[in-house]
């Protein structure tokens, strides 16, 4: 095998075939990845959740993971915030000439462990290299098929005045890590991406709450982004606890510097939630059982009063808003 | 919050809800205090005679369309490459944005820092590249910097734009506007404490402020505190974990080695005598204005909008008919709703909560 992927590993001869077994079929293996066009799957037991995302995320490697590792999280965590189990992933990888083997086998080792970790099977996949300067590295786009939980309804639309309004850990963990990695600040900073594979801490917030109104995952434009949408949708008001919400010490330090808001910093491990404030409690014990959830919170309550807005409470007591997401994130983040 | 925090946060409160004394008019300077005191909420505990106004703190807003012109003469006519903080993209000028100059093909590239225009400059050796030079105390420094690295590496592309300017000037020309003022804690960090100590003696008031909201508060409470004690101008340091009487000395250094004070026009001020820092003649290979002769822009600033008004404390962003209706901060017209920290897209984003 060749060190660097060249534009013969795409032109669908021996060498694309060498390509897609020794990177990733052997490492991708299971019942349903055959040699032939498409996978057979067993008829679903439940209504299915379907969903794609695009992945193009620089650098390609970070702290706490890499696009592999994102690629399948961030499928996975779509499906898992509709209630259903994610079952089967396609992933179909767009590779630059001269792009490292050894990189691409990183990226393939990443995506098998959190397949394993989520319980999904890689059934499909394709292949293509472009021309240096084409893509950046390696572009992957993940579709996935989930089994929705019986009973499961949650929805943007369903938030209603009394809910509790729950983080699944502190925020803004990835877009930090991802500013910091780029190196364009000239700051250094202990931060790890959240990245992880939510459907465990997901379907145990089913386990313990019949009535899950809301389930998101928070990503690009951050927890704030989601409030924000959320309220838009549901038409109600949401009141935060600036003081309750959880933020690692030095992304907080980092966002401090740079004049940035935590809040609207992506993340890629979160889940923002929201239930009947009864359920709240045990909601939050749950999630701290999980790798993922220690950090986990209420943060606010939803309210009948000024639909649409976020507003929060400071560590003065007094009341701000927080401001709707502005226009300029930061670019390839995931 | 710390224990001890909590403690102060409810001294303060204290001194403000018991406040009974004369109508105050207390000025923030700086843009990052804008946006904290907005999200800290600040202006809910301030007692009903008193004001919290916004003055000219943010560098983007208080440069003049002039400004913007000369830029986009460069990129246009000279075809240079503008080096810039993104926030000056989308001022307009009286022509246009540099945005829009890069839509009609000039290169305009956004950089994080000046070293970044100098990097830009070293791996561009066929292009000339201009560095937007503005900003206070706070940014200077790293102008002056940048022509340091690009002096040591004999780099014969690279010169700056300067617009840079110094605040203790502004305290004088605005001092029968305001009562107080509540001095910048990050340019006091650089230029130490001395000089606002001695604007007392010219009857100038303030207190420096940190910008966590128990700083704000703490801050707002000992200024109050001091004006009902006596008439007599004053000065504190509410900031001291992080601002000396001396302040940065290798930044004034720097500065003082590259640059020297010169008349600057303000957006809305007009001309301040000495409020604005030039590069010395020895560098004036390094000087955009001389290297190209740029010609003098007298732009005129947009009917209707206030931004001038605004930026002198004597009215609010509410105040403008422009305000929220043609000027957003998707589409701005006046310089304080296009940047972040401007006084304007600081009342648009947190609009109807103060």
């Amino acid at each position: 095998m060749e060190e660097k992927v060249m534009l013969v590993h795409g032109g669908g001869g021996k060498q694309t075939s060498e390509l897609i077994h020794e990177v990733f079929a052997k490492r991708f293996r299971n019942l349903y990845l055959t040699e032939d066009d498409a996978a057979i799957l067993p008829p679903p037991a439940s209504n299915i959740a379907f969903t794609t995302d695009g992945f193009i995320v620089s650098p390609w490697k970070f702290p706490g993971g890499n696009i592999g590792k994102l690629s399948i999280c961030g499928t996975v965590n779509d499906i898992s915030c509709m209630g259903a189990r994610p079952k089967y992933l396609s992933c179909a990888f767009v590779i630059e000439e001269g792009f490292p083997v050894k990189s691409l086998e990183e990226i393939a080792d990443a995506m098998a462990l959190t397949a394993r970790e989520a319980g999904v099977s890689i059934v499909a996949g394709d292949t293509k290299v472009a021309g240096h300067g084409q893509v950046d590295g390696v572009f992957i786009t993940t579709t996935g098929i989930g089994e929705r939980l019986p009973g499961a309804h949650p929805s943007g639309k369903s938030a209603r005045p009394g809910d509790a309004v729950i983080v699944s850990g502190d925020v803004g963990r990835h877009g930090c890590t991802i500013l910091l990695a780029r190196g364009e600040y000239g700051i250094d900073a202990e931060v790890t991406s959240d990245c992880a594979p939510l459907w465990g801490m997901a379907s145990s917030v089913f386990d313990v709450c019949r009535d899950v109104h809301v389930l998101r995952d928070a990503t690009r434009g951050g927890v704030g982004t989601v409030l924000h949408e959320i309220a838009g949708q549901s038409g109600v008001g949401i009141r935060l606890d600036a003081s309750a919400v959880p933020v690692d010490p030095a992304v907080a330090g980092v966002c401090g510097m740079l004049g940035l808001e935590p809040l609207y910093l992506a993340c890629e491990g979160r889940l923002v939630i929201f239930v009947p404030k009864e359920d709240a409690e045990a909601v939050v014990a749950e999630l701290k059982k999980s790798p993922y959830g220690e950090n986990a919170a209420v943060i606010g309550e939803v309210t009948p009063d000024e639909p649409g807005r976020v507003v929060m409470t400071t560590e003065l007591g007094t009341q701000t808003v927080l401001p709707p997401p502005g226009g300029e994130l930061l670019p390839r983040i995931c | 919050m710390t224990e001890e925090g909590k403690q102060a946060v409810a001294k303060a409160r204290a001194i403000l809800e018991n406040y009974k004394g004369k109508k105050l008019r207390i000025m923030e300077v700086c843009g990052t205090h804008t946006h904290a005191i907005f999200k800290a909420g600040l202006r809910q505990l301030m007692p009903e005679n008193v004001e919290l106004i916004s003055g000219p703190g943010c560098p983007v807003c208080v440069t003049p369309a002039d400004f913007i012109d000369e830029a986009v003469w460069l990129a246009t006519e000279k075809n240079a490459v503008i080096t810039t903080f993104g926030d000056l993209v989308r001022v307009p000028g009286s022509e246009m944005s540099l945005a829009g100059a890069r839509s009609e093909g000039a290169d305009i590239v956004p950089v994080y820092t000046p070293i970044d225009a100098v990097e830009y400059a070293k791996t561009h050796p066929d292009r000339e590249v201009v560095f937007l030079s503005v900003g206070f105390e706070t940014t200077t420094p790293s102008a002056c910097l940048a022509v340091q690295r690009a002096e040591k590496a004999g780099l014969k592309n690279f010169s700056i734009l300067t617009a840079n300017k110094t605040m203790d000037e502004a305290y004088r020309a605005l001092k029968d506007s305001v009562d107080a003022y509540i001095y910048p804690g990050h340019v006091c960090a650089i230029v130490g404490t001395r000089l606002t100590e001695e604007l007392t003696g010219e009857g100038i008031s303030g207190v420096v402020a940190g910008f966590t909201p128990s700083e704000l508060v703490t801050a707002a409470a000992t200024l109050v505190e001091l004006c009902s004690k006596s008439d007599e101008p004053f000065f504190r340091n509410c900031y001291p974990r992080v601002v000396t009487r001396d302040g940065s000395t290798a930044a004034k250094k720097l500065v003082e080695k590259y640059m020297e004070p010169a008349d600057a026009v303000w957006r809305g001020l007009g001309i301040i005598p000495k409020s604005g820092m030039v590069l010395r003649d020895e560098y004036a290979a390094f000087d955009a204005r001389k290297k190209f002769s740029v010609p003098s822009f007298k732009a005129k600033n947009p009917p209707g909008c206030r931004c001038g008004e605004i930026l002198q404390g004597k009215c609010k962003p509410t105040d403008c008919p422009l305000f929220g209706k043609t000027c957003t901060p998707e589409h701005p017209v006046g310089a304080c709703m296009v940047s972040q920290e401007g006084t304007c897209a600081a009342y648009y984003q947190y609009g109807g909560v103060v």
